[in-house]
């Protein structure tokens, strides 16, 4: 079968026409970097199959940074029959560096020109034929995203897969082409492949083909001491300009420029308030706000707050009362999240009483009854209650990073935490980690510098993920249910911007003690801004979803059956009251750790219930909603249903009700559940990002970085006011001692 | 006799979710395990956003 890689400039569209060559789903995101590896599909769109390979989005085949070698390394050692070189059309001469570094390879090579139609709209012509003529390779133009000129793209590299191609170079008027040439003869004698690019690469100092061709290597310093440039001798930089010099001659007359294109457009002028220096954060945090308020809000647009237009209808039918509840309660009109939470949550409370009765009637056994209703179900059940409203706040989430907004957050977060040594580029991973960690981890490759990769895969789990909201929307929920003036909205958004202050924080405290260095520069190109593709929203949510019903139908249920069991269960396996059960014995036995934090021995003999739930947070995230479901009415609390109007935080309310746990520590809990180890998985994709030896490391930091830090919360929610004077007596005694110093080291005495 | 025929379905009803219960239990680890040896994604969802790649997959090297 053909081989074709596909090869181009970072947001150049390589996965969006992989997708359409491929039929597949990989994930597409309008910001450089999205692809940190190569994947490959096959392609049935021509008169034969062709397998595809998408590579990282590169600026160059020198190799500087992960990306830039795992393409490298695939184009030189794995010979694919054809490269399709995807070419960013609105911004030509740019992506038109990396093509003149694939033209010196033996390879085929196909340029694709990408976004053509957003060039036409600008009012643009790019003319293919007059590139492909200075080029000397075929000139496709495409619109991947719109799936247009794709077959003609196949056939061409089809064809140019058929016939062999020698490297050319546009160097030839360079003052290095001699010493190029010397170079190439040489490698080929050897018999070496591609003997132009390693002979190029090799004038420019790239390591390891100094490394690999040191004979060579002598000729090209001969030739640096015999003459003298203006350069200096840094003959990368030297070939670099002579290459967009060439660029600029030979191929910008192949667009023409209206008009129309060299005034602002309407990115540039979105950008000038989005990205302003002043007034972008609050920005961003007025959209962030509006993304939660949507999402979890009971009172929307707090129309009731503000009207008091919320009351309980009451018809007489309990059902349709509990329906109308759905959207409409005493806390005010419902925000489209909480609408689908309450209506997942009613249709699983119709669900669970269906299987009920069904369980029931079938004469199955009280344990078995008990197995099925208080461990299977409402361990799933817990968990699918969350579904619709996460994948609402992911939709809002996807929004955004698929118009462009989410690159622009990294730009003004770069500008305002590099003084706390954190860099732009690593906001990337760590806002993919709202999503999942996994991916976020995976994408901290693109780091350059290893202490910026070893901090930025300790704080990415600080940016709540999926698995994490539903823990965040119960207690919010159940804490918003429970006392009144909370609102369950903001108490989300406070806690997710606390985790995004403890990563900057933990940072900068890194940044001064184990991880000093320089904060690496911060260069993005800028996407332009687009509207959001279905297409690729859907697949966004339909990850989502797979995510969380492959999770509650294996990890969650398999949870949920052992806690049910370990909650009902004695040492002896004998079926049990609660209090001698082994998950009783086990959660006491350790309650005492989690003491500082409000949620151990001071809730009596129900101190260890919060303890288990962290602990089976460990394995996934979701299992702390599912363990809260399972144990609610094993210790017997009296779960409030629809009729006391409560939703599917029912359970939480309840527990917070039968254990006395206080707000304080709920939210404790809460965070120490966001700052501690991750999931499995994700603490497995860290350690494999991690050099060797340091990972120990990082367990450590997330276990002492959530203790700490949940032990300050409950002590400060507590005793604020307490906390309060010290710190002001601290801070009056600090600025005394720092006066009286001042004062002693004053030479005039005074 | 229905007395019988009712003890008797509850009886392989209790059975049938003890193996279920059972069965959830060794599926839920197994499927871990297959996952992780399988590599194809670390969590096991083999999301989009993984790209096909995961920690398991040797890093390029300089």
């Amino acid at each position: 079968m053909l081989r074709i890689a596909l090869a181009g400039n970072p947001n150049s569209g390589k996965t969006t026409l992989f997708n359409a060559l491929t039929g597949s789903t990989a994930h597409v995101g309008n910001w450089p970097g999205v692809t940190v590896d190569k994947r490959e599909g096959v392609c049935k769109k021509g008169s034969v199959p062709m397998a595809v390979v998408d590579l990282p989005g590169i600026y160059s085949l020198s190799p500087y940074t992960p990306e830039e070698m795992i393409a490298r390394n695939f184009l030189l050692e794995e010979k694919p029959d054809c490269v399709i070189n995807i070419a960013d059309a609105t911004n030509l001469e740019r992506n038109l560096y990396l093509t003149t570094q694939l033209l010196e390879m033996d390879v085929p090579v196909v340029v694709a020109l990408n976004m053509t139609d957003v060039l036409q709209k600008r009012g643009d012509k790019a003319d293919a034929e007059k590139l492909s003529a200075a080029l000397g390779v075929p000139v496709v133009c495409i619109s991947a995203l719109k799936e247009e000129g794709i077959r003609d793209l196949v056939q061409a590299a089809y064809k140019a897969a058929q016939t062999k191609r020698a490297g050319t170079s546009v160097l030839a008027q360079s003052p290095l082409a001699h010493l190029i040439d010397d170079i190439t003869i040489a490698l080929r004698g050897k018999g070496v492949a591609h003997p132009l690019f390693h002979a190029v690469k090799l004038a420019e100092g790239d390591e390891p083909e100094v490394k690999a061709h040191p004979q060579e290597m002598q000729t090209v310093e001969a030739f640096k001491k015999k003459c003298a440039d203006g350069f200096e001798g840094d003959y990368e930089a030297l070939i670099a300009d002579a290459r967009y010099g060439y660029i600029t001659q030979h191929f910008s007359a192949a667009v023409s420029r209206s008009e129309r294109s060299e005034k602002l457009s309407a990115s540039d002028k979105a950008d000038r308030i989005l990205t302003h220096r002043v007034w972008g954060i609050p920005i961003f945090l007025v959209i962030l706000f509006a993304l939660f308020h949507l999402t979890f809000a009971e009172d929307l647009f707090y129309l009731n707050a503000i009207f008091k237009i919320g009351f309980d209808v009451e018809t007489g039918n309990s059902v349709l009362d509990s329906f109308v509840a759905v959207f409409f309660s005493s806390a005010g009109v419902a925000a489209p999240g909480v609408i689908l939470f309450n209506l997942m949550g009613f249709v699983c409370t119709l669900a669970g009483n269906g299987i009920a009765s069904g369980v029931s009637a079938a004469g199955a056994a009280d344990w078995a009854q008990g197995l099925v209703n208080d461990g299977i179900w409402a361990g799933v059940s817990g968990v699918l209650s969350f579904i619709p409203q996460i994948l609402f706040l992911f939709l809002l989430l996807s929004i955004l990073e698929d118009s462009g907004y989410m690159a622009r957050v990294a730009f003004i977060l770069d500008r305002a935490f590099r003084k706390f040594g954190l860099s732009g580029r690593a906001f990337i991973p760590m806002i993919m980690g709202f999503g999942c960690s996994v991916p976020a981890a995976i994408n901290t490759r693109t780091l350059a510098d290893e202490k910026e990769r070893i901090m930025t895969n300790r704080v990415i789990p600080f940016f709540t993920c999926g698995a994490k909201a539903p823990i965040l929307a119960a207690v919010c929920g159940a804490i918003a249910a429970q006392y009144a003036g909370i609102n369950a909205d903001l108490l989300v958004f406070a806690l997710y911007l606390f985790g995004m202050a403890m990563a900057v924080l933990t940072v900068a405290i890194m940044r001064q003690t184990t991880m000093k260095g320089e904060v690496a520069p911060f260069i993005m190109e800028l996407p332009s801004y687009h509207l959001p593709q279905l297409r690729s929203l859907m697949v966004h949510l339909w990850d989502k979803l797979k995510h969380y019903i492959k999770k509650a139908f294996t990890v969650i249920v398999a949870s949920s059956v052992v806690i049910w069991f370990l909650s009902n269960f004695s040492w002896n396996w004998q079926m049990t009251e609660i209090q001698n059960s082994i998950l009783h014995d086990i959660g006491a036995f350790v309650q005492w750790l989690c003491t500082p934090m409000g949620f151990g021995s001071q809730l009596g003999k129900f101190g260890w219930v919060f303890v288990v739930a962290a602990v089976t947070g460990l394995i996934a995230k979701e299992n702390v909603i599912s363990t809260f479901y399972v144990l609610a009415p094993a210790i017997g609390a009296l779960i409030p249903g629809w009729d006391d109007g409560e939703s599917g935080i029912g359970p939480v309310v309840a527990l917070m009700q039968a254990t006395g746990i206080t707000w304080q520590a709920l939210i404790a809990f809460t965070v120490f559940n966001m700052l501690t180890i991750p999931c499995f998985a994700a603490a497995a994709t860290v350690r494999g990002e991690t050099p060797k030896g340091k990972f120990r490391y990082t367990l450590a930091f997330w276990m002492l970085t959530s203790y700490l830090t949940a032990t300050a919360v409950y002590l400060v929610l507590t005793w604020w006011w307490t906390v309060f004077i010290l710190l002001l007596l601290a801070a009056l005694f600090a600025a005394y001692v720092a006066l009286r110093n001042r004062a002693k080291s004053c030479p005039c005495g005074r | 006799m229905q007395f019988l025929l009712l003890s008797a379905t509850g009886t392989i009803v209790t059975v049938v979710i003890a193996v279920l219960a059972v069965g959830l239990v060794a599926f839920g680890i197994g499927y871990q395990i297959w996952c992780k040896k399988k590599g194809k994604s670390s969590c096991g969802c083999d999301c989009s956003s993984c790209g096909g790649c995961c920690h398991s997959h040797k890093k390029e090297k300089k």
